[in-house]
């Protein structure tokens, strides 16, 4: 499993080291966390001590794969701090991101913006594995047909 | 008002409704949006890079400076990142959520109401966090729906998460979240963000899910969304 590595996390968030000094460990952050309610464990505090002193996290980690970045731990924090953007950094820095999310990235790369058309045919064999099709009759209102927009300037 | 207007890519795909209603409801209400001319996607919540995210914005209120000192974005999203971006604070940007005031609600041509009818107001976590970002008038809906006569429930749910970020990432996670707020709350549910209306519509079954946008229409005589 791949080591992550510290600097790029402060680089990527504008946070530095020393700003996680300031966490009081009073775990806050993990008793309003969002993924209590996945009956799941969750600390986020852990993930700054981590970072702080230096230690790995491993991209199974329960809030590297289940943050969904709703910022209750940072409404909440005496700090303030914004856990939700170091799992974000900590996920690319990882590279743990779904197909989707790479169809995303690549539908702004070439048009500017999201042509949700073609992130949708890139992500076929992920929807079709992830069961999604189900959920087709659902999502009608969704749909509609329009072409994409190159942007100029982006 | 002119308000420059920031859709963002959502609002010109899978939320048109949210975008449609957008500009109807302005329009109505005798206020113009004008887009930012060629607009670029915001980045959302998908790059973990900071300054590469809000790049993406600044390069937006670049487009817009000089044309509008005043912007309005819809997606929660979108008006976060937006916000973030302009650090100058060189522009007025707002949500919708927070134009909907006393004035704005009061000179709404009613032309049918809400009785009988329950609604449960969902905001969902941007509009409401981080606090530097937060909307202002974080009980407009609450205000809109028992104006017009509605009845309003499920007020412990409102700011819960939707789970809608992981949808299409580890979708039991949004399943298990919007079940939640699902089972705590009753009658159609009110949303105002794309990724929340996305979220309960997929798993609501039965129960209704719309845009505030299309709610104020449905008072203004203009939808049959109930
Ligand atoms: S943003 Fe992530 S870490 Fe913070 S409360 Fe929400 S799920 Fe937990
Ligand atoms: S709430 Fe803030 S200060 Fe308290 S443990 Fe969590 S990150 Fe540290």
């Amino acid at each position: 499993m791949k080591n992550i590595d510290q600097s790029r996390i402060f680089d990527l968030t504008d946070y530095k080291r020393q700003d996680f000094s300031v966490c009081l460990g009073c775990k806050i952050c993990a008793s309003v966390c969002t993924v209590n309610d996945l009956s799941e464990s969750t600390n986020p505090q852990e993930i700054l001590q981590k970072l702080f002193l230096g230690k790995n996290i491993p991209s199974d980690d329960h809030l590297v794969r289940y943050c969904t970045g709703c910022y209750r731990c940072t409404g909440a924090c005496p700090w303030n701090i914004r856990i939700p953007e170091v799992i974000r950094a900590l996920r690319e820095e990882l590279a743990t991101r779904s197909p989707f999310e790479k169809a995303f990235k690549d539908s702004v790369s070439i048009w500017g913006r999201v042509y949700e058309p073609y992130v949708i045919i890139m992500a076929i064999p992920f929807l079709l594995k992830g069961g999604y099709i189900k959920h087709m009759t659902r999502w009608t209102e969704y749909m509609g047909i329009h072409l994409p927009h190159k942007v100029k300037r982006a | 008002m002119n308000y420059g207007y920031y859709p963002g890519c959502s609002l010109t795909g899978s939320a048109h409704k949210l975008d449609k209603g957008i500009r109807k409801v302005f329009e109505k209400q005798g206020h113009t949006l004008k887009e930012i001319p060629d607009w670029n996607c915001c980045g959302a919540f998908e790059y973990g890079d900071r300054k590469e995210l809000t790049g993406f914005s600044k390069k937006n209120l670049e487009k817009a400076s000089g044309l509008f000192s005043e912007i309005v974005a819809p997606c929660p999203a979108c008006y976060k990142n937006l916000r973030e971006a302009d650090e100058q604070k060189e522009f007025t940007i707002t949500h919708p959520l927070d134009l909907f005031d006393d004035a704005f609600i009061g000179s709404v041509k009613q032309a049918r109401d809400l009785k009988g009818h329950v609604f449960t107001p969902y905001y969902g976590c941007i509009l409401l966090r981080p606090r530097e970002t937060a909307i202002q008038r974080n009980t407009v809906m609450e205000e809109v729906i028992s104006r017009f006569g509605g009845d309003v429930a499920g007020e412990k749910v409102k700011d819960r998460c939707c789970g809608g970020n992981q949808i299409f990432i580890n979708k039991s996670v949004t399943e298990k979240l919007s079940k939640l707020v699902l089972e705590k709350s009753k009658g159609t549910i009110v949303v105002f963000c794309p990724l929340c209306h996305m979220a309960m519509k997929t798993f609501s079954g039965e129960r209704k899910v719309i845009y505030l946008t299309d709610l104020l229409l449905y008072i203004m005589g203009e939808n049959k969304v109930l």
